[in-house]
């Protein structure tokens, strides 16, 4: 058939060597050698937690819409399956990052959530907008129409993500702190090495995921057209091998 | 690199038990959960999947047998 059927695992399990690696080494700069920050305490570390997932999920959304933008394009159902997926995995992100700040603020704040504060908010409304991409694309039954429309809806909220953070970037109200480019000058460099690593664990990690759930859409999608071969034994075999999304 | 962990760990500020850190304890905690629980969806998932090639593998071994026994009996006939 010329295609290989072990494509989407490709680099899989150097990637699941790396991930809990990575993690090793971010927890113990974390806990042993990030210094416990005079403000909050040690509370803060909370940070190399959250804005981790934060940053991830809101990259994979926009990860998740450059696909789409290259499905719609060039009409491979591959780059669907990849958008698909990036969102997929970047709204489990997302809904860690809305539970872990909201117990951050719940111990620094002494609230759950503060409604008046943008960044929260906005990130709430990113959320929920992704959270409405499932029932969306499975409302429509055609597959070719749910991948065209799924993609346009990825396209559309993968840019208002960006816009999203500069218009928060821009607004009044800085009661959640600001990490990069403040007027304080930022994180000291014991800190921001160990938010770098963490924001790299994260990344490992998605990309990992990514990589396992399209695996195991592929090996899905394949069960399926061997049913249908074993049904229908003459039928042409497809070009493409794409992972089902359904 | 064994003396560098140990000067860090000698150097690592000492974990204090005030108010922070059930709120620290909770965020990973909720962080391993959400992994834990993908996980195990996914290992139904791929479970589903195995039995299912299971099935297929079975079907496909019948068939073949099935096509022997058909062919040895042509021959014999």
């Amino acid at each position: 058939m010329g295609v290989d059927p072990s494509m989407y695992g490709k680099g899989l399990r150097p990637l699941s060597i790396a991930t809990p690696v990575a993690f090793a080494i971010t927890l113990s700069l974390v806990f042993f050698y990030a210094p416990i920050e005079a403000d909050q305490g040690f509370l803060q570390k909370i940070f190399y937690l959250h804005v981790p997932l934060a940053i991830t999920s809101l990259c994979g959304f926009i990860v998740g819409g450059i696909f789409a933008i290259l499905h719609l394009r060039r009409d491979d159902p591959r780059y669907d399956a990849y958008s698909y997926v990036s969102i997929h995995i970047s709204v489990i992100y997302a809904c860690g990052a809305l539970i872990t700040g909201s117990i951050w603020a719940k111990g620094s704040w002494g609230h759950w959530w503060v409604w008046n504060e943008p960044t929260l908010v906005s990130f709430l409304i990113v959320f929920l907008l992704y959270a409405t991409y499932y029932p969306f694309r499975y409302a429509i039954e055609d597959r070719q129409r749910q991948a065209r429309y799924a993609s346009v809806f990825a396209v559309t909220a993968g840019a208002f993500v960006p816009l999203n953070f500069l218009a928060v970037r821009m607004s009044a109200s800085l009661v959640h702190p600001r990490v990069f480019a403040t007027a304080e000058g930022g994180l000291p460099g014991s800190m921001m090495l160990t938010f770098l690593c963490s924001i790299a664990s994260m990344a490992l990690l998605w990309t990992t995921l990514v990589k396992f759930e399209l695996s195991a859409k592929s090996a899905h999608g394949q069960l399926k057209r061997l049913r249908r071969a074993l049904d229908a034994p003459t039928g042409p075999p497809t070009s493409r091998i794409a992972p089902e999304v359904h | 690199m064994v003396d560098t962990l140990y000067g860090w760990i000698v150097a690592a500020p000492a974990i204090p038990n005030d108010v922070g850190g059930k709120y620290v304890a909770g965020a990973y905690i909720v962080f391993v959960v959400l992994l834990l629980i993908y996980v195990g969806i996914m290992a139904r998932k791929l479970a589903g999947i195995e039995r299912g090639l299971r099935e297929v593998a079975e079907v496909a071994e019948q068939r073949k047998a099935d096509a022997g026994e058909t062919e040895h009996a042509e021959v014999k006939s």
